[in-house]
């Protein structure tokens, strides 16, 4: 079966990427495949101009959607010994691994067996485990699952701060709002294939209509709205109306026709939502 | 490199730490001695219940008691005392039979009275008491009949690393208490492996772990470190084994005739030549068997089913230990000499030829080649396995699909 084709963006050093899409849609493969878990049988995967090799790899670092951890070990030596792995050598190795410790606020399970804790301190050890080396490029699946909002917070804290210390972040992960908050770009993936890609605005520039919200709810208003070429009504909160227009209507002309009839309360273009884009992409490939 | 020594220390120190290490290294260590120190015991128990009272015939019983002695415990005589009575043996809980020695005209017969008739062997009386039997029935002196019935026999040995009998006996059970030692290492400790691997996978951290070590370090890593606690293992048993076979078991002494006929053996016998044959072979075994089951390892979604694939890998090791057993009594034999080039089954069965005869170094240099290059392919053949089975979730690959894993 093939998981992803076509599939490709790049992404600008020390940005932080989104990578989105429903289930199955090849977004942990394509993870896997720039971690080098997996080989593509066709294309390249490039960091800094070269292609990736397994030097360059150990300067990453990768949180998987499926959580595991050496259950016996504890959670200081499970850090430390990832750091290891990633070529940290003492005295950096402990002193980083404390570092996390305090930062994620594990002090009092530092010498706890893994298995011992919660399934969300669990997920802070294994992001400490990804990220104790200052990766390069930190690749995250689905950061989120199962944090609840306090340490959902502190994991984007700790993501917005190593974005400030220069590290290239990849997220996937079906919490909209906290990748609108974090992310430059995104790219949406769906049957393995890319939907969309860009910024925020980008992405927003290439949406066809918009929406407005007016205030009163007047048939004067409503009339001065229907005459608009391409406008619809969409159904809207008691005493608003709601309205989608075609993307390049000047919107400063309905608002003078408008206030021309009516004493207008309200007049607001709603921008689409990352999660607005998301589902319509979702639904146009469907 | 460096990702290599640290899945090797790690996996070290996580080995030694762990329960299971500590339990086998202490019931290996049992098991040895009860090796050694079991056959000293039970000779001790046999003596015990072979101690015997001679009765009768004054003149049989003066001439039969240094013949007795091959097989019994003459604790007591009582020359002249022709009648026993169960007090007699009541009376002395140290001894477990009366034998009596009668003598009429040319006709010696003998009575044995014992507390339990299972512990005195006819046969071996018959045996003991023929030349005193013999005596009476032809009235020949018993310098002349010692002589007729020591038939002159001559053992020349001729393709045989021991000067005795007595050596070559010893030389077999050493190479028997190695070959052990050889199955249960490898055993249990490529199962340790297999486990160890499974739970990576079904904890779901083989995916982290793959991320960050190449497939290769990390297998070959574990691997490393469990053939050095492996080895840890093997030495501390090895020297468990010198302690107690340093200084034979004797029972505790009852008199000289016990200590003469204590059974015992001394791990003196192994030469330099067996050590290295046994560490040459042990590795070559360990890293065949212990790769494959690594891959198996790889292939389970539940620790429940490694019982299961293990299975089948297990029946060449039982097979080689087994033909092992065989070429210790017969090192020579065809079957013997052709499975001792084959991969898997030759770690055993060519070491058990070397302890016990005199392999051509040039069967040993190409049982040694033909296994490397065995050990290389299956490594290779296992990292393919391991790198893609540690990833496969769901259902179990089939044999197919391992097939076209290998072939990729």
């Amino acid at each position: 079966m093939r998981a992803v084709r076509d599939v490709s963006f790049s992404i600008a050093a020390g940005s932080t990427f989104g990578l989105l899409g429903p289930n199955g849609a090849g977004k942990t493969t394509t993870m896997r495949m720039i971690v080098g878990i997996y080989m593509p049988d066709g294309g390249s995967i490039q960091w800094k101009d070269a292609p990736i090799d397994t030097r360059m790899r150990r300067r990453f670092g990768y949180l998987p959607e499926e959580r595991g951890l050496y259950g016996r070990m504890d959670v200081r030596e499970q850090i430390a010994f990832f750091g290891r792995l990633h070529g940290l050598v003492e005295p950096d190795v402990s002193t980083r691994t404390d570092r996390w410790i305090e930062n994620l606020e594990l002090n009092e399970y530092a010498k706890r067996p893994c298995a011992e804790l919660s399934k969300g301190n669990q997920q802070k050890v294994q992001i400490a485990c990804a990220a104790v080396h200052n990766p390069e490029l930190l690749v995250l699946d689905e950061p989120f699952t199962g944090l609840d909002p306090v340490n959902a917070d502190m994991l984007l804290a700790t993501l917005r701060e190593l974005k400030r210390n220069g590290t290239t972040l990849i997220l996937s992960s079906h919490q909209m709002w906290q990748l609108e908050q974090l992310c430059d770009n995104f790219c949406i993936i769906t049957g393995g294939e890319n939907r969309a890609s860009g910024t925020l605005a980008q992405l927003r520039g290439a949406w066809t209509t918009r929406v407005i919200r007016i205030e009163p709810a007047s048939p004067a208003v409503r009339g001065v709205l229907d005459r608009v070429p391409g406008a619809r009504s969409l159904p809207g909160e008691e005493g608003e109306l709601l309205y989608e227009v075609p993307a390049g209507t000047e919107l400063p002309v309905i608002l003078r026709d408008l206030v021309a009839v009516e004493a207008v309360t309200r007049f607001e273009a709603i921008e689409p939502s990352l999660h607005d884009i998301y589902i319509r992409t979702i639904e146009g490939a469907a | 490199m460096n990702e290599f020594i640290t899945v090797y220390s790690a996996e070290t120190m996580r080995r030694l730490r762990s329960r299971i290490f500590i339990v086998g290294v202490l019931l290996g260590a049992v098991g040895i001695g009860l090796i050694i120190k079991l056959p000293t015991y039970m000779d001790t128990v046999m003596n015990q219940a072979n101690r015997v009272a001679l009765a009768g015939d004054a003149a049989l019983v003066s001439q039969a008691e240094p013949l007795l002695r091959k097989d019994y415990h003459v604790v007591r005589t009582m020359p002249g005392k022709t009648t026993v009575a169960p007090s007699d043996l009541t009376d002395t809980k140290k001894i477990s039979a009366i034998i009596v020695l009668r003598r009429a005209g040319h006709a010696m017969s003998v009575a044995v009275y014992a507390r339990d008739p299972g512990n005195i062997t006819v046969s071996s009386l018959r045996r003991d008491l023929l030349p005193i039997s013999m005596q009476v029935a032809t009235g020949l002196p018993r310098t002349e009949l010692a002589k007729a019935m020591k038939l002159p026999v001559t053992v020349h040995a001729t393709n045989s690393k021991f000067g005795t009998a007595a050596q070559a006996n010893d030389a077999r059970i050493i190479a028997y208490i190695m070959l052990f030692s050889l199955y249960i290492l490898i055993m249990i400790n490529s199962q340790l492996i297999m486990s160890s691997v499974a739970e990576e996978k079904t904890s779901r951290i083989a995916e982290m772990l793959v991320a960050s070590v190449n497939p290769s370090a990390l297998l070959s890593g574990k691997i490393a470190a469990s053939a050095t606690l492996a080895i840890v293992q093997m030495i501390i048993w090895i020297a468990i084994g010198f302690i107690l076979g340093g200084h034979p078991g004797a029972p505790p002494a009852l008199d000289a005739a016990d200590a003469s006929r204590a059974t015992t053996f001394s791990l003196s016998n192994v030469s330099a030549g067996d050590i290295a044959g046994f560490a040459a072979f042990f590795l070559l075994g360990y890293l065949q068997v212990s790769t494959m089951f690594a891959a198996v390892g790889s292939l389970v979604n539940r620790t429940e089913d490694l019982g299961a694939l293990a299975g089948p890998l297990v029946i060449p090791i039982v097979a080689a230990f087994l033909i092992a057993m065989t070429a210790l009594g017969a090192p020579n034999t065809p079957v013997v000499i052709i499975t001792s080039f084959v991969p898997l089954i030759a770690p055993f069965v060519m070491f058990a030829r070397i302890v016990v005869s005199d392999v051509p170094a040039w069967q040993i240099a190409v049982s040694l080649a033909i296994n490397i290059v065995a050990t290389y392919a299956i490594a290779v053949l296992a990292g393919k396995i391991y790198r893609v089975g540690m990833l496969l979730y769901g259902r179990p690959p089939k044999l197919s699909q391992i097939w076209s894993v290998i072939r990729s």
